[in-house]
């Protein structure tokens, strides 16, 4: 190093470059090997190498390379092939979660066709009766279980009438009527969701992967559930671990999908990505305003610190930024008077409103949710909702008053959780947790008058 | 021993490979990856500019250093061996013109998003000043000047003369003195 510049050069290099999501460990290492083996390639080959592994049937052969063993036998590698997702098991400590920054994917087309190994929607395989709606001992607003299914906490979403859910395994369409699953469509392998699906026209919308290079939107008919189509998009940067909410249909009836460092707006007719908007961090969340005008996107800048970034969506371009140390700003809803998200990590959760999206404004408007659960505000039928442990509320979007909430009271000393609350008609909906009988489900409750203007 | 399972979306879990009596984790390779893996995937990083890629680079030559580990421990040499694997490995992708998924995700300009902003702006400057230089050229600015090699080392680990070396680096620094914003980063605007 002789000159000055040199010297700057290298002291910008040090101090600029980041520390990497996560470390490549030892097992990352045979993982690559023992794939090339698979593939009968030496190591170091020729081919450009994938990350993790991509061994399928048909691929079985021992081939000619070097493979390893490895002195801590501890590594199960699981590839989810025709997905395309790998999931490390053993000596990672469990599978990958869905939200996290999971290295492993593959890379993938910018687009493809629906996928021949998606799974058809079926009718609902159960051998339980016909569910009669069980009274919820206490709980707010008439509350009622309607559904007794496992449904994964605040993917409840409504759209034409019908609700949709993912449960176990899949995606169920409900007869909000009488909770009953009208159609079902089996998740077989890739690991869902991050969030509720998106229901657009007569297309539903969920995200199948959120790893890797890439995200994987799939589309299904929103009567029959039958598989439609699969849109990957490629991921600029990489995916936060933070990411809650990270796709929303708009009113100009595209999907704005969080795919990294940016977001990408697809077109359900075209089933392909037709704007790319490049933010400078990995967002978290994105929403946009209900007369498009706007687009919020929350970002992770480290810490409990996030950003909240005002995008015009005429030109693509940020109109203002702000940004709060108090964690979290995921599951961002936006409505005409700001953007709503969610505040706090782990045990404590809260929902803030934020008028005009300017977070050095934002207040916090309810009570949340403890014990690991997530606060969720949601936009339907009119008004905010904001489900939780603590309460259940109302609020008037414009303004972010709240209209009417009530305490959600412990059962038996067990915490009782609403989640995301949709509305169909004159009943809330919200996906249900808790009691003293360890119940679940779908509750559906009638709010007060006030909730509806 | 070492299973690699298959768990197909059309069928349920089938182990299609199990692998015995290959050669056994050579000593001090865990070590070695636990201890320097963050130092290669930050200089992946700036060879690629994505996570992802960076962490491919990295796999890549630990993988081909793996099978050579005594011998490479034996010449003292495991880190440059891996660090020449991975500019390589870079080289060979951009020459063979891979179009593949890239970070795109790039400030279109720098600052005006506040402090908690003001790091990743610095590091999204950093990789469009990169994102100019040939790929050459990067490699030596990243093996020079981040990973701290000298001309000689540089020299071996791209397979090119010291004066190749000398020549890129000029080059190099030239265009990055000429990429917006550089300057005053390297003047020390920003501290992490």
């Amino acid at each position: 190093m002789n000159t000055q510049e040199e010297r700057q050069l290298s002291d910008l290099l040090h101090r600029v470059t980041p520390e990497p999501p996560r470390a490549v460990t030892i097992e990352d290492v045979a993982i690559r090997l023992a794939s090339e083996a698979a593939r009968g390639r030496r190591p170091g080959g020729r081919t450009r190498p994938r990350i993790g592994p991509r061994i399928g049937p048909g691929r079985t052969g021992r081939g000619r390379a070097w493979v390893p063993v490895l002195a801590a036998a501890a590594v199960v590698a699981v590839a989810a092939a025709s997905a395309g997702v790998a999931t490390l098991l053993g000596s990672r400590g469990g599978p990958a979660s869905p939200a996290g920054a999971v290295r492993g994917g593959t890379a993938t087309p910018a687009s493809a066709p629906a996928s021949a190994s998606s799974p058809a929607a079926q009718p609902r395989r159960t051998a339980r009766p016909t569910w009669a709606p069980q009274s919820i001992s206490g709980a707010p607003w008439g509350a009622e279980l309607i559904n007794p299914d496992e449904v994964a906490q605040d993917s409840l979403t409504g759209g034409d009438g019908s609700l949709y859910a993912v449960v176990s395994g899949g995606l169920d369409r409900i007869d909000p009527a009488t909770g009953n699953v009208l159609r079902s469509a089996p998740y077989q392998s890739a690991p869902p969701l991050v969030g509720p699906p998106a229901v657009v026209g007569t297309t539903v919308w969920a995200v199948w992967s959120y790893t890797g290079h890439s995200v994987m939107l799939h589309g299904y008919d929103a009567t029959t559930l039958a598989s439609l189509a699969s849109v990957t998009v490629p991921v600029a940067g990489w995916l936060p671990a933070t990411a809650q909410g990270v796709l929303t249909a708009g009113p100009d009836g595209n999907l704005y999908l969080a795919a990294g460092g940016s977001v990408a707006v697809v077109s359900p007719s075209l089933r392909r990505v037709i704007r790319r908007i490049t933010v400078p961090a990995p967002v978290v969340s994105v929403a946009v305003a209900p007369d498009g005008s706007r687009m919020y996107v929350s970002t992770s800048a480290g810490g409990q610190v996030f950003g909240m970034l005002v995008y015009d969506l005429a030109t693509g371009k940020p109109v203002s930024s702000s940004s709060a140390s108090y964690g979290g700003g995921g599951n961002l809803v936006a409505t005409a008077g700001g953007v709503w998200g969610t505040a706090g990590t782990g045990m404590s959760e809260w929902t803030w409103f934020a008028p005009g999206g300017n977070l050095n404004r934002s207040v916090r408007v309810q009570g949340g949710a403890g014990g690991g659960l997530a606060s969720v505000p949601t936009v339907s039928g009119g008004a905010v909702w904001i489900g939780g442990s603590h309460t259940l509320a109302c609020a008037d979007p414009a303004t972010g008053a709240i209209l009417a909430s009530a305490a959600i009271p412990a059962a038996g000393g067990a915490l009782q959780y609403f989640g995301r609350v949709v509305v169909v008609g004159r009943h809330a909906y919200a996906d249900y947790q808790g009691d003293q009988a360890g119940r679940f489900g779908v509750a559906r409750m009638t709010p007060p008058a006030a909730c509806f203007g | 021993m070492y299973h690699v399972r298959v768990l197909s979306i059309d069928q349920p879990p089938v182990e299609v490979l199990r692998v015995e009596g290959g050669r056994g984790e050579p000593d001090g390779f865990r070590d070695f990856v636990a201890a320097r893996s963050g130092a290669l995937l930050r200089a992946g990083w700036l060879l690629t500019g994505d996570w992802p890629a960076a962490e491919d680079l990295v796999q890549t030559a630990l993988a081909a250093a793996w099978p050579r580990w005594e011998s490479l421990v034996r010449q003292d040499a495991p880190e440059l061996y891996v660090r020449k694997i991975m500019v390589n490995t870079f080289l060979r992708w951009r020459q063979r013109r891979w179009n593949g998924e890239v970070a795109t995700g790039r400030l279109p300009e720098a600052g005006g998003y506040g402090d908690v902003f003001a790091q990743v702006d610095a590091r999204q400057a950093l990789l469009a000043a990169l994102d100019r230089l040939p790929p050459r050229q990067r490699a030596v600015v990243v093996l020079r000047y981040f990973a701290d090699q000298t001309e000689s080392q540089t020299a071996a680990a791209m397979g090119c003369s010291v004066g190749a070396v000398k020549s890129h680096a000029a080059r190099a620094l030239a265009r990055l003195r000429a990429a917006p914003g550089l300057a005053e980063l390297m003047s020390g605007g920003v501290t992490s």
